[in-house]
């Protein structure tokens, strides 16, 4: 379990409800104890289509302690089929219903012939964070949805598509789209599950893809392999959820070679990208020059998919050097390898430190003691805030908890990078303001 | 009037703790203690004897059938053998929700309800066999129960159980008031039994406050609904019981255990439990 004193970074696994309800028309249906979806939801941004704050509950009580909960569950799953114009229910757990220890399979599978998909995941908060419990969640979608489905064949160039996590990631729809159109450019067709204009249709044809493409260091790895083994479609992980020019390019190049696409289409579209790129970077070109008070050295402050992500963009395509990185997602140990090894293969030879690390107060400790010869760049949390005011360092809200409200903008892909080169000037700007 | 004394029995599973709480409360009862029983097992059986039956209503039915507001003590207590007062917790069916939580819902349900009368003399908490997670240790973890007595025989498992319990007990005592009365031996007719206990006993810095030998005569009487003292008054079984109740009337000697390791366990049993006695399995 993870060390954690203040500060957290994430929530607890039943908080992967998230995962649920960004699959636009399911609904999570939670055993837990009155609240937990509201507590949970906060500002993150819901479905758009059923309020996390009247999702289904069965608010376990004393009595459901005592004598278990499994009666209320039923109950309450067959109101919630009832009432809900949804196309998917997830039973979810939480810690109560866990520590009591009661059988949601049973419950679940008595609403096998239901007019729509019951399906359910264990959950429980003591058992991890939301970063590991919506790879449960997808793999319980996986594996208890899917065999009811009718064979497939394989569909040509069809890729099931899944980057960073949803809400969790503040800018996990828009960079999930950008992914998607940059893989409809070089001829493939994505298939995603999560947002608008997704749902259990997309649900329905994972099967029948040709290839699996994971972006991201380790969240969600365990059920992509388990959709690329089962339905035989070879998986490409890819580490890096990629912003900027650099390693936007040596993602497309990666995947034309894993799928097979068009070379010749796939260098156009590069071109074409990083053409309209560099044309934006040129036309500020003299004010990047001027802006005397923007950072050389940086350090991250996120989870292991941000904390990579913006290391590679900033050494790689802005010139700045890494302090010690810190990484708070809780990262499980087998994937930490993996990772270390993407942050010691920077361009220009430079290796960046890695620090797993979940204690806020450590990290800020260490962050004092930092010398960034210059202003520093503090990319992370609202944690982050005060001490980047303290050490009068730039500060990038980009991940969980947020001050700022993140809609549809991306921070991956060509223009994600642009994206993330804004944020940073608009903070530094501001410093000059008399 | 004296002050409340409210005690614990503790034990393996199957070794009499419900069978011996019955006699000795009875026993209590015949030198005009008054006496309330609380079963904090979810088979709501320890005041069978008492009763002459099963317990009817118990406390957490009412929780189930979510009548809280219409719930009175009248309903939950029964009156048994000499006027002793009996109630049952009662819990989930085996497998499926919290019997520990509903020992300790149970228990606060009981106070908020007022059974504790000034009149009582004696609380006995008939708790479950093995005190499987922090529910069942709830008698004595809030300071309800004061006094433990622990059900033990020469058996290994037995010993190893009473062992445990004490674990917890001095864990508890190290921050409150609660402290072990003694043993109580309820022998199954292991070699050396008697031996063995107080030794055990002594190594847990405490002692065995009675020995009860083993007799059909319980069985008979259990068959027939009621305590020993009920059934065959005039038996050597009965004072047996009589003479427990006597002890622990009037106990002073109550201490904070040493519980010992498994090892040490193992060479109790192998010195007393083997000694000079050849393969004799009859029995």
């Amino acid at each position: 379990m993870s060390r954690l004193l203040d500060q957290p970074r994430y929530k607890c696994a039943l908080s992967a409800m998230q995962t649920v309800h960004s699959i636009t028309r399911a609904i999570p249906i939670l055993h837990s104890g009155p609240g937990c979806a509201t507590k949970l939801n906060d500002t993150s941004g819901t479905s758009g289509y059923f309020s996390p704050n009247i999702f289904p509950c069965t608010s376990v009580s004393e009595k459901e302690v005592v004598f278990g909960g499994n009666d209320k569950l039923r109950d309450t799953v067959a109101n919630a089929l009832k009432i809900i114009d949804a196309d998917l229910f997830v039973i979810l757990t939480g810690c109560t219903s866990e520590l009591i220890g009661d059988d949601i399979a049973k419950v679940a599978s008595e609403f096998k012939d239901a007019p729509k998909p019951v399906l359910f995941a264990n959950t429980p908060g003591f058992k991890g964070n939301n970063y590991v419990g919506h790879d449960w969640i997808l793999k319980a979608i996986f594996e208890q949805y899917l065999p009811t489905l009718p064979a497939q064949k394989k569909q040509k160039g069809l890729v099931n598509l899944f980057v960073g996590q949803p809400v969790q990631d503040p800018y996990w729809l828009g960079n999930l789209r950008e992914i998607e159109s940059l893989l409809r450019q070089i001829g493939l067709t994505p298939n995603t599950i999560f947002g608008h204009g997704r749902g259990v249709k997309n649900i329905d044809l994972l099967p029948a893809a040709e290839y699996n493409i994971l972006v991201s260091p380790w969240v969600g790895l365990e059920s992509a392999r388990y959709l690329a083994d089962t339905y035989g479609a070879p998986l490409l992980h890819y580490p890096v959820v990629p912003i900027g020019a650099f390693e936007t390019t040596k993602f497309l190049r990666a995947v034309g070679v894993f799928t097979g696409a068009d070379k010749k289409r796939t260098e156009a579209v590069i071109k074409e990208n990083e053409d309209e790129y560099y044309y934006f970077i040129e036309r500020f070109a003299d004010t990047f020059l001027e802006m005397r008070i923007m950072s050389k050295r940086f350090v991250t402050v996120s989870d292991a998919e941000y904390s990579l992500a913006v290391t590679k963009f900033f050494v790689n395509d802005l010139g700045m050097f890494p302090m010690t990185q810190f990484i708070t997602d809780d990262t499980p140990k087998q994937y930490r390898p993996l990772i270390e090894k993407e942050f010691s293969e920077l361009n220009y030879g430079i290796k960046a430190e890695v620090e797993f690390i979940t204690e806020g107060r450590a990290i800020h400790d260490k962050i004092r003691k930092t010398d960034f010869a210059g202003i520093p760049m503090i990319v992370g949390t609202s944690w982050e805030h005060d001490v980047a005011n303290e050490i009068y360092a730039h500060h990038i809200n980009i991940s969980y908890p947020l001050i700022k409200l993140v809609m549809n903008s991306h921070l991956t892909g060509y223009s994600g990078g642009l994206k993330l080169i804004e944020d940073m000037y608009s903070i530094a700007s501001a410093k000059l303001l008399l | 009037m004296a002050k409340l004394r409210q005690i614990a029995i503790y034990g393996k599973g199957g070794i009499g703790k419900s069978t011996t709480t019955q006699n000795l409360t009875a026993g209590l009862s015949e030198i005009g203690k008054n006496i309330l029983v609380v079963g904090c097992d979810p088979k709501a059986d320890s005041t069978r004897l008492l009763l002459g039956g099963l317990h009817q209503k118990t406390v957490l039915d009412t929780i189930r059938d979510s009548i809280q507001g219409a719930v009175t003590l009248e309903n939950l207590i029964k009156l048994g053998f000499n006027g002793i007062r009996c109630v049952e917790s009662g819990g989930p069916e085996p497998g499926v929700g919290c019997a520990g939580r509903g020992i300790i819902t149970s228990i606060d349900m009981l106070e908020s309800l007022g059974a504790y009368t000034e009149d009582l003399d004696y609380v006995f908490y008939d708790v479950l066999g093995d005190v499987v997670c922090g529910g069942f240790a709830m008698p004595i973890r809030e300071g309800k129960a004061k006094e433990i007595y622990i059900v033990a025989s020469g058996e290994m498992m037995a010993l190893y159980a009473a062992n445990n319990i004490c674990k917890g007990i001095q864990k508890y005592a190290s921050r409150g008031e609660v402290r072990l009365g003694g043993l109580i031996c309820n022998s199954r007719n292991v070699d050396n039994e008697n031996e063995l206990l107080r030794a055990f006993a002594t190594e847990l810095n405490t002692r065995v406050i009675s020995f009860v030998p083993r007799n059909n005569i319980v069985q008979h009487a259990e068959l027939n609904r009621k305590t020993v003292i009920q059934y065959a008054p005039a038996s050597p079984q009965a004072d047996v019981y009589r003479d427990l109740a006597r002890a622990i009337d009037g106990n002073t000697e109550f201490t904070i255990p040493t519980p010992i390791g498994a090892d040490r366990l193992e060479e109790l049993m192998l010195k007393y439990g083997m000694m000079d006695i050849a393969d004799n399995y009859k029995i």
